[in-house]
């Protein structure tokens, strides 16, 4: 990037700062009439509305990233305080950093996987997701029939050049013409209803953010709010997240969620465990996925989706660690990554064990 | 784009705010919200399988993690089997015991945990001697001919004892099982394992499956994700059933529902339609 650019952009930057601090500063003022407004009065109750005074405050808090660990403690504080009211139960937000000298990496064996969707489910009940109305899932399961890859060799000298009255454009029809080389997404099925899994005919691939390492929705974000943290996880911070959507169009795993309506998650149902760029409660608006289930991973333990699956398909662990289990998977088996033409490198493996 | 979105929010705060002072509907909302967690609470499902029905199961208990209130398992409205862990290590015991094998195949066992298989098994717990209460050399002698041939015996557990293809008709039942110590398991030079350690058995003839299960390369183990760290694992009889082996490697399950259509989409017959064209 030329010089010249930076300059501009910066400048671009200020004015969008100046404009921020403008709207700050007026709504500040507005919402502090707001507030006081009850208070003279004295007619409402503050404890019937625990979030009014929080909600003005997170609604100008800066970018996660960037701010001090003092306006982190706040950002957290007015989160936990908001929730524990909302779902009626003490709610923790953590904001453990990432492990260092570690890159997360998962490895799932499409041999074993048996289509049950309990990792889906798993993982709905862990991170916090809305349970009807929109129901919102990060996993997708496929349903892929065997001898998926469709470029036959008897075909390959099938084709020929499309012809015309106008002659020969060299268009291939006929022989593989059609087919796709390799595994094709083309057959799958999302929305299998089967009494009985699995189909003995058909393979299952379950999908979720790959955690690519040159992850697409991190150029696309405009305003920085999803990001690769230093384990190689690409996570959102919620309340930076503008709702573009532009994210969702660049990831070609469809792994992004958008919160088209306000998320409704019961409160006996809610995890109170949470991270902040993980499985808090988010709000409409918003974008969402996979995190490798942030809130666990830092401190150690497995995502949800692993330790729900029956047949152990799922391995996760350090890909940094030639012990781990993901790093056993890689050395010892047949691997592939999903898309990989792309060039996005997921750090989410598929194999057959 | 981020100007127009805060600011738009902003005003329905405003309105929200000022709706709120004038009406106190937030009482109100609270009330629905309530309504619709009545609705949405039925009955939590209490015994849930792991990982095969009627072998490997969990009794749901409520608070078991009391930080946070947590269940040590919940489990599917409809298929019941286990969704989510809250404590996974709930009701295990130290695996211990596993030879060390110093090459590449070592496993990472310091901190391995299982669940005790005995208490699950029917006929062990018969009564005070296990399965020699009935299997003590008198009640039931201990066969002369051990040439293997197919019985009908407890085919309310082995429901499928006449036609039992492990081994495609070289094993039966006292290859595997101890004829001197029934409460045992033997190979077949005759070490002797407890049922909570079939791995060990199973291995001496499933040598490539138990390298990969003892790299944690086949087979479920949850936990930690560290290397070293404290990893509840599942052993080979808890998803595979030795005596059904020829039907498949690991028993149909029901599947959770699907997800759900996409507005407008009235069903998902386009899916296999679609298949086999082009
Ligand atoms: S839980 Fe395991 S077996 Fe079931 S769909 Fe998910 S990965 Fe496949």
């Amino acid at each position: 990037m030329s010089e010249e650019k930076i300059g501009e952009l910066k400048e671009a930057n200020d004015v969008q700062q100046g404009r921020r601090e403008f709207l700050k500063n007026v709504c500040v003022s507005s919402a502090a009439a707001l507030v006081a407004a009850p208070a003279s009065a004295g007619t409402v109750a503050e404890a019937s509305n625990p979030d009014a005074d929080v909600t003005v405050a997170e609604f100008f808090q800066g970018n996660f990233v960037l701010m001090s660990d003092e306006e982190k403690k706040q950002a957290i504080a007015r989160l936990e305080k908001r929730y524990s009211a909302q779902y009626k139960k003490k709610t923790t937000v953590s904001d453990t950093a990432a492990p260092d000298d570690v890159l997360f990496g998962y490895a799932l064996d499409i041999s074993k996987c048996i289509g049950c969707r309990r990792c889906v489910h798993a993982c709905v009940k862990e991170n916090n997701q809305s349970r009807n109305n929109p129901e919102v899932q990060w996993i997708q399961v496929m349903k892929m029939p065997k001898g998926n890859i469709a470029f036959t060799a008897e075909n390959l000298d099938k084709g020929y050049p499309e012809k015309s009255e106008f002659g020969d454009f060299g268009v291939q029809v006929g022989g593989n013409a059609y087919r796709t080389a390799g595994l094709s997404t083309e057959d799958a099925q999302n929305y299998y209803n089967d009494e009985l899994v699995p189909d003995q005919d058909f393979f299952y691939m379950p999908v979720q953010c790959q955690q690519c390492e040159k992850p697409p929705c991190v150029k696309a974000c405009p305003v920085r709010a999803t990001f690769r943290d230093h384990a190689g996880v690409v996570l959102i911070d919620y309340n930076w997240c503008i709702g573009c959507r532009m994210c969702q169009l660049a990831c070609p795993y469809h792994a992004r969620r958008f919160n088209w309506a306000e998320p409704k998650l019961p409160a006996e149902e809610m995890n109170p465990k949470t991270h902040y760029f993980g499985n808090r409660p988010r709000m409409k608006g918003v974008m969402e996925k996979c995190t490798f289930c942030v809130q666990r991973t830092r401190e150690g333990r497995d995502p949800a989706c692993l330790e729900a699956c029956p047949v152990g398909a799922r391995k996760f662990g350090n890909l940094l660690d030639p012990e781990s289990d993901v790093r056993r998977v890689l050395s010892t088996k047949r691997v592939f990554r999903f898309k990989e033409e792309y060039g996005t490198y997921p750090k989410f493996f598929y194999y057959i064990g | 784009m981020d100007f127009l979105h805060r600011s738009t929010n902003l005003s329905a705060l405003a309105l929200y705010g000022f709706i709120a002072i004038a009406l106190s509907i937030h009482g109100i909302a609270y009330c629905e919200e309530e309504k619709h967690a009545e609705t949405q609470s039925t009955q939590p499902v209490t015994d849930c399988f792991e990982s095969r029905i009627g072998y490997s199961s969990v009794t749901r208990t409520e608070n078991v993690v009391p930080e946070y209130g947590y269940p040590n398992v919940k489990c599917s409205q409809t298929t019941s089997g286990v969704l989510w862990w809250g404590d996974p290590f709930a009701g295990t015991i130290p695996m211990g015991g596993m030879p060390e094998i110093t090459d590449e195949t070592r496993g990472d066992f310091a901190n391995a945990v299982v669940k005790p298989r005995t208490p699950l098994l029917t006929y062990y717990n018969i009564g005070p001697n296990g399965c020699e209460t009935c299997h003590n050399g008198q009640i039931v002698p201990i066969p002369k001919n051990t040439k293997p041939r197919l019985i009908g015996m407890h085919q309310d557990i082995v429901e499928n004892s006449m036609q039992l293809m492990h081994g495609h008709g070289a094993l039966w039942c006292l290859n595997c099982h101890s004829a001197q110590n029934r409460n045992k398991l033997i190979d077949r030079q005759g070490n002797e394992f407890s049922f909570n350690q079939p791995q060990k058995l199973c291995g001496s003839c499933h040598g490539e499956n138990y390298i990969d299960w003892r790299k944690g390369v086949h087979g479920k183990r949850i936990g930690s994700w560290k290397t070293g760290g404290k990893k509840r694992w599942w052993v080979c009889t808890e998803c595979h059933n030795p005596h059904t082996v020829q039907k498949s490697r690991f028993n149909q399950l029901q599947p959770e529902p699907p997800p759900p259509l996409p507005r407008g989409m009235k069903n998902a017959n386009y899916e296999r339609a679609k298949e086999g064209q082009h």
